[in-house]
């Protein structure tokens, strides 16, 4: 009888626990937000679980009895964790290197949360030769994902005058590098900072099609400039990216709208090719003269991007959050600027694990508040735009933890602390 | 600068030669031209707040050659190259974080060369700061790397305490290895570095032996420089590290609420009276927020019962950042919530950390001073602001930096308040 007694009452314990396992299926549940997530089509008020750090259900009405926390985030919008493609994160102390292992790049954990930004794509920082150093330094120590396009140049950004060096820019060291070591961080290649022609460009892709990863090119400084006509349609592949897209300095670099303020035809025909065009706003790379026209004329950048350095951060770049709301501004809607930060960008670097908000996917998600008030927003020529929305990251979710918690949504007060603690 | 001969030559006909009128002339049209633009900048119409002056009014401020020209209640724009309408912000001496980590560097697991600590002007100007004051990450063995690695290199002014042990916060058992206390090597390189090194800093040390803090304290003595008293000193009690301590003397991480030491606040509730006693004696108690050094259950009633802070040292390092901490905005928001006037949280944040650091020539406004200067934008709305240990205070006003300027330049421009529109 005991023996039985003990049986029913163990059984009866198990059955228990088992309902308050079930009764917490989930980790964490956002209630009540406005989920846009561009790949599942997603454009509603819904609930989003989180469970072991992944995306568990993304439903119209999950009981908040069945997570552990709870946070309220109605008049919010939860999207997928923001992906920045376009980063200089290889900070180190090499005061003459400018950004391989220098002080021009910055780590990325101070930039990335706190603008909902949980995977960020270095651009080119390192090459084959530091790769290793940058991933053992910065992308091995970093809370915030860090991809990596490699350089072609296999120093990397050490230095303007060693970006021109052609025998330092090895096809099949940068490939095996890609596709022997790292595949899973290494996403394409950089081709930047070229002063001849197209030679860096041409290596770059040849790089590229030996690793089966896209290039994105930089193609900043060539006096007198190159053709991008050229470039687009000859030398990259569907794929390939063009970054500082809206850049003005059209002794440089050809600019994508032309003196009379008018978008040069083989742009739309080249992103119709499949060239994708990164925004790299950075210190240099963002005029409103090239971006306000190419908008009006109907020309939507594919990516939205930084271009963060040391010499970007504190002028009209900011942050990956004010870059995005320069194109609110401009009047892109909020669906396509979350989806030229999120689901495009993914697809670009061939990562389509990222940028959603997929049941089983990493729970990276960024919740928004889309501030209204009075704002301006600064290019790098000193001009600004006035504009009437702002997106501020409320709340930022990596890998299912907590990140960022701008007004403590996800905390109880303090004064609640003192009166269960009585 | 005015042309002062330019001004005693009027056209009076006095000069008859036609050449010499032309050139007279030609004088006095240049001068008008220069003398209409003495002023590099000119930011009008914001409400001044400069406590060393005794300034709480709208006031216009001038900038010439990287400093502060004039400030007065109506300057015309005229007179200056450029202009900001700062009406409804306002404009402050650039901010002073007392407490930060920013000898950052690439070695794992470490904050002195390492990446716990962080870049200053990462954080810095976005924020109001100007100044920012390093606690102890370096010492007299790595504070040279420091200098050449880090602080001839940042936009904002660093200045540092000395850790006491050698190699500063340079991880493993070295921050708490006596052998590398060497109180003399120690003064060498304060006096050597006199115009960055503020003061002694003692902390992370878990021994009952008073001898690194003594050293210290000694150290400060010699060099008439205050010490500052960070955390992790378990054996070392409040009142006994209180009762060492000179008027002048910084405790940091104030409000601290974690076994290693004893809070300001017992457990009922109550500030403890020999803390205040202290402060009344002249210690100065920073806030210190960091990772773990700042709850409400400790600060609120703290300041209900009369212990204010002196200083708002943020403790800025990569483990704060992302957390309650986020910036000395934040921080100083927290107090504007509790109930401290703006001017008490503005005089905290610039002129009372610029007495505390002996460099009086900051945190202020008057004529002649390095013009290091935030605009800052007063919100209001539905905030919430959270501690170390993850619980939240809700508010209705938040301070954001609308412009900081550093030595005249333009460092940070929030809404492009400095720009001109697109012209489309």
């Amino acid at each position: 009888m005991m023996h039985l007694k003990k049986i029913s009452g163990l059984l009866f314990s198990a059955i228990f626990l088992f309902q308050s396992l079930h009764a917490q299926q989930f980790d964490l549940l956002l209630k009540g937000g406005h989920v846009i997530d561009p790949k599942n089509k997603i454009d509603a008020i819904m609930d989003v679980a989180i469970a072991n750090g992944k995306i568990a259900q993304v439903a119209n009405d999950i009981a908040a009895g069945n997570a552990k926390k709870v946070i309220d985030v109605s008049g919010l919008y939860v999207t997928p964790g923001i992906i920045d493609m376009h980063v200089h994160a290889f900070n180190g102390t090499d005061v003459d290197a400018y950004i391989a292992n220098g002080l021009t790049a910055l780590p990325p954990d101070g930039f990335t949360f706190r603008a909902g930004v949980t995977t960020v794509v270095d651009a080119g920082s390192s090459g084959w030769r530091n790769f290793r150093q940058f991933k053992k330094q910065t992308i091995d120590k970093s809370q915030t994902r860090v991809l990596a396009l490699l350089n072609i140049v296999g120093n990397g950004m050490v230095g303007r005058f060693e970006e021109q060096d052609t025998t330092d820019m090895n096809p099949e060291q940068t490939a095996y590098m890609i596709k022997k070591l790292y595949p899973d961080i290494i996403v394409g290649i950089k081709a930047a900072h070229f002063w001849g022609g197209f030679t860096q460009v041409d290596l770059a892709v040849q790089a590229g099609n030996l690793a089966n990863v896209p290039v994105m090119v930089d193609f900043g400084e060539h006096q007198p400039p190159n053709s991008i006509e050229a470039l687009f349609m000859q030398h990259l592949r569907p794929g390939d990216m063009f970054t500082h897209t809206f850049s003005y300095g059209p002794t440089n670099r050809e600019t994508i709208v032309d003196e009379n303020g008018k978008v040069k035809p083989f742009v739309f025909a080249a992103q119709k090719r499949g060239i994708i065009f990164d925004v790299g706003h950075g210190g240099g790379a963002f005029s409103w003269r090239q971006a306000v026209p190419a908008m009006q004329q109907g020309f939507q950048p594919n990516v939205i991007s930084t271009d963060l350095h040391a010499e970007s951060m504190n002028s009209g770049m900011k942050d990956m959050s004010n870059v995005m709301s320069k194109f609110l501004a401009m009047g892109m809607s909020l669906q396509d600027v979350i989806l030229r930060s999120t689901w495009n960008p993914a697809n670009a670097i061939k990562r389509p694990d990222l940028g959603n908000l997929s049941v089983g996917s990493d729970a990276d998600v960024t919740v928004f508040n889309v501030l209204k008030g009075d704002f301006g927003f600064l290019d790098i020529r000193k001009t600004k735009l006035k504009g009437t929305q702002k997106l501020s990251a409320e709340l930022t979710i990596r890998a299912g933890k907590i990140v960022w918690d701008l007004n403590g949504i996800s905390a109880p007060t303090w004064e609640e602390e003192l009166k269960s603690s009585k | 600068m005015r042309n002062q001969s330019a001004y005693q030559v009027t056209p009076s006909g006095s000069i008859r030669v036609a050449g010499r009128v032309f050139f007279v002339v030609v004088l006095i049209l240049a001068s008008v031209f220069t003398d209409a633009q003495q002023y590099d900048l000119l930011i009008k119409n914001g409400y001044v707040i400069d406590p060393k002056n005794k300034l709480d009014a709208i006031k216009d401020v001038a900038i010439a050659e990287g400093k502060i020209a004039k400030i007065a209640a109506n300057i015309p724009a005229t007179d200056s190259k450029k202009t900001i309408d700062a009406t409804g912000l306002y404009v402050t001496p650039g901010l002073i974080d007392m407490h930060t980590h920013v000898f950052v560097g690439s070695k794992a697991g470490t904050f002195a060369d390492g990446i716990y600590s962080v870049s200053a002007d990462d954080f810095s100007f976005r924020s109001g700061v100007t100044t920012m004051v390093d606690a102890g990450t370096s010492g007299w063995q790595n504070f040279a790397l420091f200098k050449e690695q880090v602080i001839d290199h940042s936009q904002t002014r660093i200045l540092a305490f000395l850790n006491i042990f050698g190699a500063g916060l340079g991880g493993g058992q070295a921050i708490k290895d006596i052998s590398t206390i060497n109180e003399d090597s120690s003064i060498a390189v304060m006096q050597r570095y006199k115009e960055i090194i503020v003061g002694a800093r003692i902390g992370h040390y878990d021994g009952s032996d008073w001898t690194p803090f003594n050293s210290a304290l000694d150290a400060a003595t010699k060099m008439n420089e205050p010490l500052f008293v960070e955390c992790h000193l378990p054996q070392y009690s409040l009142q006994d590290q209180l009762n060492k301590m000179r008027p002048g003397d910084i405790i940091t991480h104030s409000y601290e609420e974690i076994s290693e030491r004893m809070p300001v606040v017992d457990s009922n509730g109550k500030l403890n009276s020999f803390v205040l006693d202290a402060q009344q004696r002249g210690v100065l108690f920073d806030v210190g927020h960091g990772g773990a050094g700042f709850w409400f259950s400790q600060a609120v009633p703290a300041f209900q019962q009369g212990l204010a802070p002196n200083t708002f040292g943020t403790d800025l390092h990569r483990f704060s950042m992302n957390a309650g901490m986020k910036s000395i905005l934040n921080v100083m928001s927290k107090y504007l919530n509790m109930g401290m006037s703006l001017n008490d949280v503005v005089t905290r944040a610039t002129w009372n950390a610029a007495k505390a650091l002996k460099h009086e020539e900051l945190g202020n406004l008057s004529e002649g001073a390095v013009a290091d200067i935030a605009v800052l934008n007063l919100l209001h709305g539905n905030f919430g602001f959270v501690d170390a240990g993850g619980k939240r205070l809700q508010g209705n006003q938040k301070l954001e930096a609308e412009l900081t300027i550093r030595a005249g330049k333009i460092v940070w421009d929030l809404n492009g308040l400095s720009a001109q529109p697109l012209k489309q």
